[in-house]
């Protein structure tokens, strides 16, 4: 898949792998694209989930956090499962402060999150 | 035993535009770094400035090109403070919803401030709601 900015995107087996293009999620403008490029994920049907790969990402603003649950509910919405993985502790430790960790299904690593879908 | 440290200090009115906020934040990252500030409270007050300027900028000042954002920042080797004033109308952060719950896990607000006050060590608003200041030790900071 092509044309997106602030994300990265391949397909395998049967996921939609996501990485971010930026190490520190925090622009506001950025962060608008982002939650566009993310929500245009989820009419994809030849795939089972979405695979968040969080590897190199050392900043996760509250704002992006918040394109993360509109993604999650678009994604049941349309019979999506999304996974977050690769996540740093310091990242990690934010969906636990949140209690969000209740709401994303996060993995160790992209194979697991792959395994788990 | 040779201090590095240096202290370094900030006080300047910036416009309620959300890219001003990434400057100040990669000021403030830069001067924690050359501090000598590990990567841990380097997040956590990263985090905790992040969302105090941007609501300051968003629901303090709804982005106003007529409102500013007064910013006081000091940062030395073994403390980090700043203050961070709108000129909006206040609120009172008591009443914020708390995000953790159930029922509000999946809703917009509330987050910020409940990330504010888990990473640094003191949180004072002032009555009207409109100001806060932050304080921070280094945790890492040899006695």
């Amino acid at each position: 898949m092509s044309g997106f900015e602030c994300i990265a995107t391949e397909v395998l087996e049967n996921a939609t792998i996501v990485k971010f293009v930026d190490q520190r999620v925090m622009n506001p403008a950025r962060i608008e694209s982002l939650g566009r490029e993310l929500l245009s994920l989820v009419d994809a049907t030849s795939v089972t989930g979405i695979v968040l790969n969080f590897e190199g990402v050392s900043f996760f603003s509250s704002a992006a956090i918040n394109k993360l649950i509109k993604l999650e509910s678009e994604s049941k919405k349309n019979g999506l499962q999304l996974r977050l993985s690769n996540l740093r502790p310091e990242v990690r430790d934010l969906f636990s402060y949140t209690n969000l960790d209740s709401l994303f299904q996060i993995k160790d690593n992209q194979i697991e999150a792959i395994e788990s879908l | 035993m040779e201090s590095t440290t240096q202290h370094w200090r900030y006080d300047d009115h910036i416009p309620s535009e959300p890219d001003c906020c990434a400057t100040i934040v990669g000021m403030v990252l830069e001067q924690l770094e050359k501090n000598g500030w590990g990567n841990k409270d380097t997040f956590g007050i990263h985090m905790a400035m992040e969302e105090a300027v941007m609501n300051a900028i968003d629901h303090g000042n709804n982005r106003s090109p007529d409102k500013t954002v007064h910013l006081v920042i000091e940062i030395c080797g073994d403390r980090f403070y700043s203050k961070i004033t709108d000129q909006g109308e206040g609120f009172d952060p008591a009443k914020v919803p708390d995000p953790t719950q159930e029922e509000n896990l999946e809703k917009d607000c509330g987050r910020g401030v409940m990330l504010i006050r888990n990473f640094v060590d003191i949180v004072l608003y002032n009555d009207k709601g409109n100001s806060l200041e932050l304080t921070k030790q280094n945790s890492e900071a040899k006695a």
